[in-house]
């Protein structure tokens, strides 16, 4: 019997409700042996007004993120809801029951909740709500009447793990696609010290999942089977010559993949233990201090990698923030738009704001993708920006394009771009298209026109003539224009182009069109998408 | 969570409640409650011999299809509470104002 079931439950309402946390109970329950009749339908009961209480009145209605840790110790059961609800305070001592003969309809759930534990504890910590049940268990023989404000014991753990969560959530990085910055040191770690497996393990709320794994090791599994979580309790190397010969690992082994385990702890940049790197194989083995302080080596190899990612996260941040995060407030058109880089920042952009009588509107797509695209495109975006104040569409792409020469060729890169004028009067576009070529109109009466790309790229040829030209927007008309990543979300082709110009023709908005590409865009692209929808209101 | 509505000789409404009667389906019993009596049927018995769960939301809802049944000259008696709902009741001080009978004629044999 195993000295503590642990379950955690994140829980946004809505969707979620009470049922969502009953559901997590019956799990719990079951784990739980010897538990009485009278513990479980009182706890179930109490955690059960404990959530109801939240989810109504910790955002004053408006929803919730919480998470619902239960614990079940040999002698005790203990709860705790971290909510990050507004309300901070509940007079809990206040609240009593009210008379019966009144009949209220409300206001029973706190003494109700109050009268089933033996006690109940409230923590404000870092703009979360930390509420906290206890209720002694029948079954060991606890003296009902002297447990009466038993203190918990777990909820310091409780507020740990949330901060350990929380910063690994910030790093962005749960159930993202392998990446060879890790993997390599996952490989390397495996033939180094010679065994079957090799990974990078994060502890997410009740699962473990593996960032990078080598060899046979398994990339997603139950907290409770995970040798790491233990790892991650505290600062030191773990090291588990076999664990079918000691008491608190025999549970974890698994015939054939794991009997022996060895694991150093991974942080968050603000000092979380939020994972960590380690190796193990199906037969026991020794692992000698020399060994260890390789592992630890290594370990401090992805750690700084992970440092990256969380450099990498903030930049992503930055660079979504460039975006265009408010509607154009023009009578009679609709634009919207998304940009999803493949990796954490990429080299596409697109942006829109208002020029006199109507807009600018841009997307561009600079060649290769990272860092050093992202860095292209700021600098194409501000150039641009401050460019389409002074002349013409022409004018701006030419002085953008002189201003940009010298960085591009540096830096071996080019810049495609569709940058156009809308005169929101006439529905005239005015555009320059430089080696674009992936802009779409579809008309109302259900023909799709292409736009056709005029000149070439910035930074092939220092000398080009900019072209301009016009198109006009009818009502009922649709432009769409998109970065050669939306092509691969179809056949590749230009083909994709009149599917994407067939569903602006059946939808009734742009953010229409814009929600079902970024729903096809989502997880499956290997290359940066970004798509601008401009729509002429029938 | 189901409700089902038996008439009863005697004017007397049997409304049956499966599941977990919590926040979530408070609103749905009440309302059961209510159209029996709207109905003018105002004697109710609630059935819970197969109501898994009761917190104080639900049994907001039964007391409120009380308070309507009772404006009306009738009750709302409930039949077959399980373990929980009987703890419930008791730890609210419910229980000698919404009373427990074994079955739908036991509740309305006063009457």
């Amino acid at each position: 019997m195993p000295d503590m079931v642990t379950r955690t439950l994140r829980l946004t309402a809505p969707p979620d409700t009470v049922d969502t946390v009953h559901d997590l109970l019956e799990s719990v329950w079951g784990s739980v042996t010897d538990l009485s009749p009278r513990d479980r339908m009182s706890l179930e009961t109490a955690i059960i007004e404990l959530t109801a209480n939240v989810i109504q009145h910790a955002n004053r209605g408006s929803g919730i993120n919480a998470t619902l840790t239960v614990i079940a110790y040999q002698d005790r059961i203990e709860a705790t809801l971290s909510d990050s609800g507004e309300v901070d305070q509940v007079d809990l001592d206040g609240r009593h029951m009210p008379d019966a003969h009144e009949l209220a309809e409300s206001g029973r759930g706190i003494p109700l909740m109050k009268a089933l534990v033996d006690s109940v504890e409230h923590r404000r910590v870092d703009g979360f709500n930390h509420w906290t049940l206890v209720r002694g268990r029948e079954s060991a023989g606890v003296d009902r009447a002297s447990s009466r404000g038993m203190p918990s014991v777990s909820i310091s753990g409780v507020i740990d793990e949330m901060a350990r969560q929380r910063a690994l959530e910030e790093l962005s990085i749960l159930d993202t696609a392998p990446e060879e910055r890790f993997d390599r040191v996952t490989r390397l770690a495996k033939s180094l010290f010679g065994v079957e497996s090799a990974a990078i393990n994060l502890i997410d709320g009740d699962r473990q999942w593996a960032k990078s794994v080598a060899g046979g090791a398994i990339i997603e599994m139950p907290r409770e089977q995970s040798v790491c979580t233990d790892t991650v309790q505290g600062d030191d190397t773990l090291v588990v010559p076999e664990l079918t010969a000691d008491p608190q690992y025999a549970g974890r082994a698994q015939d054939g993949v794991i009997n022996f385990y060895a694991g150093h702890p991974l942080y968050a940049s603000s000092g979380e233990r939020i994972g960590a790197f380690c190796v193990y194989d199906s037969q026991p083995r020794h692992f000698s201090e020399r060994e260890q302080a390789m592992l630890r080596d290594l370990a401090s190899w992805v750690q700084q990698e992970l440092s990256v990612s969380q450099e990498l996260s903030r930049a992503a941040e930055v660079q979504q923030g460039l975006l265009p995060a408010k509607m154009l407030s023009m009578p009679g058109w609709d634009i919207a738009g998304f940009c999803q880089p493949a990796r954490a920042v990429g080299g596409d952009f697109y942006d829109w704001y208002p020029v006199g009588e109507g807009a600018a509107i841009t997307l561009a797509d600079t060649m290769g993708k990272g860092i050093a695209a992202a860095i292209i495109a700021a600098t194409v975006r501000a150039v641009l920006r401050s460019a389409a104040r002074f002349g013409d569409v022409t004018g701006a792409v030419n002085l953008a394009a002189a201003s940009l020469n010298a960085d591009l060729d540096t830096t071996g890169l080019f810049v495609t771009l569709f940058h156009a004028r809308l005169d929101m009067d006439s529905g005239e576009v005015t555009f320059v298209d430089a080696g674009h070529g992936l802009t779409v109109i579809a008309r109302r009466d259900g023909t799709i026109e292409r736009l056709r790309s005029s000149s070439p790229p910035l930074g092939v040829d220092v000398d080009t003539e900019w072209e301009q030209q016009q198109v006009v927007l009818e009502p009922g008309d649709t432009l769409v224009t998109a970065s050669d990543g939306l092509l691969d979300l179809y056949d590749g082709t230009l083909d994709a182009l009149d599917r994407v110009a067939a569903l602006a023709m059946l939808a009734s908005s742009s953010q229409e069109v814009v929600d079902a590409l970024r729903t096809r865009a989502r997880g499956t692209s290997s290359d940066d998408v970004t798509v601008v929808v401009v729509r002429r209101e029938p | 969570m189901d409700i089902s509505i038996i008439p009863h000789p005697q004017g007397v409404t049997e409304v049956t409640v499966s599941g977990r009667l919590n926040m979530v389906t408070a609103a749905r019993v009440r309302e059961a409650i209510q159209a029996a009596v709207g109905d003018n049927r105002p004697r109710v018995a609630v059935n819970l011999a197969k109501v898994v769960f009761l917190d104080s939301s639900g049994l907001g809802a039964l007391i409120a299809g009380m308070k309507t049944a009772r404006e009306a000259g009738g009750d709302v008696r409930l039949v077959a509470p399980t373990e929980q709902v009987e703890l419930v009741l008791e730890l609210t001080n419910m229980s000698g104002v919404l009373r427990s009978f074994d079955s739908v004629e036991s509740a309305y044999r006063d009457a």
